[in-house]
């Protein structure tokens, strides 16, 4: 925040004193013409052809020296703005980290491959958002040859989410419809969810929908065991169709939340179905690289300070652990708590006979002979007995 | 706020160079102005230094000032409202920073978003999708938020380059002259050395050499040798065979004109040579790589994961890892954090879960397990804890 705080102080001064400046000098020019108008009116007082006095004479000289000295100065206070301009630069340069280039690999992203590669990830971002214009302008610019045909499964399901944000069923129960072994498969209850939407939906018309309700009522047969207790609430709902729902012990089923949980839950399941992450990829890598470069261009001051030349070059680690905390976290990842390193597959973590776990080398580094004590209680053991783990 | 700090410079520093430029180019306005009221004053002193001089004479010099003076307040004017334009944009790009500071938790993801955007928006800009850019930045209102004024100017020299046509790049040359000298470019050299193998690719060889003769005398030592190279082809036939010389006739020159303006003009306005979505993506794919994303069994990717998914899998393949010396463990089954709250449990098989998405398992299935990795059934009972430090 300082360091924003700091460009606007100077930002401030620029436009105070460059409106200051420009007031100054269109004052001090008005004046200059009014007063050499105002001679001109005097001189014009008579013939054309008559002689200048002496006095005229010297009030004119004494005009064209003020002229000439105040236009001067116009052009020597606009000059003194200068160092007020610079200023901004270096408050910038002060407060702001201008080189964050040395912490990237130098032009990993820049053969035609890769770039190929990000286009398309940036495509996919945009299909996600359903912002088709954009999708296709960069297919086309960047020459991806991404077809309809790949467009079209995004496209759907944010047309079916912007339905449902509308409180619009229609398209999801369609495409629920569609897909519904594949939900059922992964255990999804989006297709009862939104039937029983839809049911509330007529329940609130009242008693001129009865038919209509009962008649939707048959949608849940498929659902029947899975679901019975909600469908006896939703039947026992029918008891108070005369009197209103929002009058009844099943007022809550009015809840709009359930419309935001709809939304959340059929965003999950289709993107599950599809084999594609909830939040866009890209979103999430961009937000932990915000997170991630302020410590790596500390990390890099502080090596240069110390001349310790090459933070990178230790390609296969990142110089310091990055917590972007519990949300990034997709994969478990244990770290051998004796040598501190992370676990392979050719040093997997063990859990001893008393349920301490440390990694196979730290286990044989503490063994001696058939014997190995925990590194943090007194049992001793046999390395045999150990197990390995899967995390 | 750290990472404004680390990866906001651009975003202040190119509009500030605008208005750094514009303060020049104010200055010399005014100054010309200046210096023309200036001659009218010295006009008009020496027009009463002369003897017998009439009333007449002096209205029309005095007129002649009067004007010089309204000359020099519009044009005055005029530049300082320029000038001003320009530093109401650093103002407003620094007020939309500043609202990442108070922002509610509600409106950050909004405001996450517009910078994702900002950036995307350069990264096509660079790239050259000046379309997609123009769309994007125009959908989510970045306009005032993003240097596209700067790369619309130079993708119009661009083109003309790829048209080989040197003018515009020139003219370009010409306006930044004494910035271009302070970081010791060569393009207006290479621009003018482009021109001279034209003129000889076209068997103008006598224009050619009046052209060298123009632009080409004034060289700094190190073009000496590319000078002499260069003046070598006025002996070969332009379809020469010859590859010292067939490089310079290769048309392809003009695409490395081309790629040189466009670090040319990056370096002048203090532009890094990658733009801040790549840097920032490298670095995000970094700090979420982890060995599990590239096993070979696909067991051990989550489809959540950034790195897991199938292009940006392909993109970290080069970069680092993250380093982690502390563990980690997540929950394979429900994806939650494995503490003191949700201990791990480790099935007979060595799988570990969380205690809680067994305790729910369990309660569904008559205290059965099923390791959802390897089909095994287990009883709760045969559950063991692990102490992970």
């Amino acid at each position: 925040m300082e360091s924003c705080l700091a460009v606007e102080r100077e930002i401030d001064k620029v436009l105070s004193k460059f409106s200051g400046v420009r007031d100054h000098m269109n004052y001090t020019i008005d004046e200059l013409i009014k007063s050499a108008e105002n001679i001109c009116y005097e001189l014009s007082n008579g013939t054309v052809d008559r002689e200048l006095t002496a006095t005229q004479s010297i009030i004119l000289n004494q005009t064209v020296k003020r002229i000439k000295e105040a236009v001067c100065r116009i052009g020597s206070e606009h000059k003194d703005l200068h160092s007020t301009v610079s200023k901004v630069g270096k408050a910038i340069d002060r407060n702001f980290v201008s080189d964050f280039c040395a912490v990237a690999k130098e032009g990993a992203f820049e053969d035609e491959s890769t770039r190929n590669l990000l286009s398309e990830v940036v495509c996919e971002h945009f299909l996600r958002q359903g912002k088709l214009d954009i999708a296709e302008a960069l297919n086309e610019e960047a020459g991806l040859n991404i077809d309809e045909s790949q467009m079209e499964p995004f496209l759907e399901l944010h047309r079916i989410l912007g339905a449902l944000k509308q409180r619009n069923l229609g398209p999801a129960l369609r495409w629920a419809a569609a897909h519904r072994d594949q939900l059922l498969e992964q255990n999804s209850t989006l297709e009862f969810r939104l039937h029983r939407l839809q049911f509330i939906n007529l329940v609130r018309w009242g008693p001129e929908k009865q038919a209509e309700v009962l008649q939707y009522a048959r949608h849940f047969a498929p659902f029947a065991t899975q679901h019975a207790k909600e469908l006896q609430i939703l039947m026992g709902s029918l008891l108070f169709l005369r009197q209103g729902l929002e009058n009844s012990p099943y007022a809550y089923l009015l809840d709009p939340i359930y419309w935001d949980e709809l939304c959340d839950i059929f965003t999950r399941d289709s993107c599950s179905l599809m084999g594609m992450s909830v939040e866009s990829p890209l979103s999430v890598s961009i937000r932990a690289g915000c997170m991630a470069l302020p410590p790596l261009l500390n990390i890099r001051q502080i090596m240069l300070q110390r001349q310790v030349s090459g933070v990178w070059s230790n390609k296969d680690e990142l110089p310091v652990e990055i917590d972007l905390g519990k949300d990034y976290r997709y994969h478990s990842i244990f770290a051998c708590p004796i040598l501190r390193q992370q676990s392979t597959e050719n040093n997997p973590p063990v859990r001893l006979v008393c349920g301490h776990v440390i990694s196979r080398d730290a286990l044989n580094k503490l063994s001696t002979g058939n014997k190995v004590k925990c590194p943090y209680c007194p049992i001793e053991q046999s390395p045999s007995e150990v197990k390995q783990l899967v995390f | 706020m750290a990472d404004i700090k680390s990866l906001e410079h651009p975003t202040l520093k190119v509009p500030y160079e605008i208005l750094n430029k514009k303060f020049r180019a104010a200055q010399k306005n005014i100054d010309r102005e200046v210096s023309r009221v200036q001659t009218a004053g010295n006009e008009f002193e020496a027009c009463l230094q002369k003897k017998e001089v009439t009333v007449g004479e002096v209205t029309v010099a005095l007129d002649s000032m009067v004007e010089k003076l309204k000359m020099l307040k519009r044009k005055a004017d005029e530049s300082i409202s320029e000038e001003l334009e320009a530093a109401r944009m650093i103002k407003r790009r620094v007020d939309h920073l500043k609202e990442a500071d108070n922002l509610q938790d509600s409106a950050r993801p909004l405001w996450q978003k517009k910078r994702l955007d900002r950036m995307l928006v350069e990264f096509f800009l660079r790239a050259g999708y000046y379309n997609s850019a123009l769309k994007l930045a125009q959908h989510s209102e970045i306009e005032d938020l993003t240097n596209i004024e700067l790369f619309m100017t130079s993708k119009a020299i661009e083109e003309s380059l790829t048209r080989r046509e040197t003018g515009p790049c020139l003219n370009w040359c010409y306006e930044n002259k004494s910035k271009l000298r302070k970081i010791k470019s060569t393009l207006e050299f290479n621009l003018r050395t482009q021109e001279f193998i034209e003129l000889v690719r076209n068997n103008k060889r006598l224009e050619a050499v009046r052209h060298a003769r123009k632009y080409l005398t004034c060289p700094s030592e190190e073009q000496l040798p590319d000078i002499q190279k260069v003046m070598g082809l006025l002996a070969f036939p332009s379809d020469t065979q010859l590859t010292h010389y067939k490089d310079l006739v290769n048309p392809d020159r003009w695409n490395d004109l081309v790629q040189q303006f466009r670090q040319e003009n990056f370096k002048l306005h203090q532009l890094n040579s990658d733009s801040v979505f790549t840097v920032t993506l490298q670095a995000g794919l970094s700090a979420l790589k982890t060995p599990h994303c590239y096993k070979s069994e696909a067991s051990g990717k989550n489809a959540e994961c950034p790195v897991c998914s199938r292009h940006l899998n392909e993109l970290g393949k080069e970069l680092p890892y993250s380093h982690c010396a502390n563990s980690k463990l997540i929950c394979y089954i429900s994806g939650q954090p494995l503490n003191e709250h949700n201990p791990p449990m480790m099935l007979p098989n060595g799988y570990v879960y969380g205690f809680s998405a067994l305790e729910t398992m369990a309660a569904d299935n008559d205290g059965k397990i099923v390791c959802p990795r390897t089909k095994e059934i287990y009883s709760f009972e045969d559950v063991e804890k692990v102490y992970v430090m």
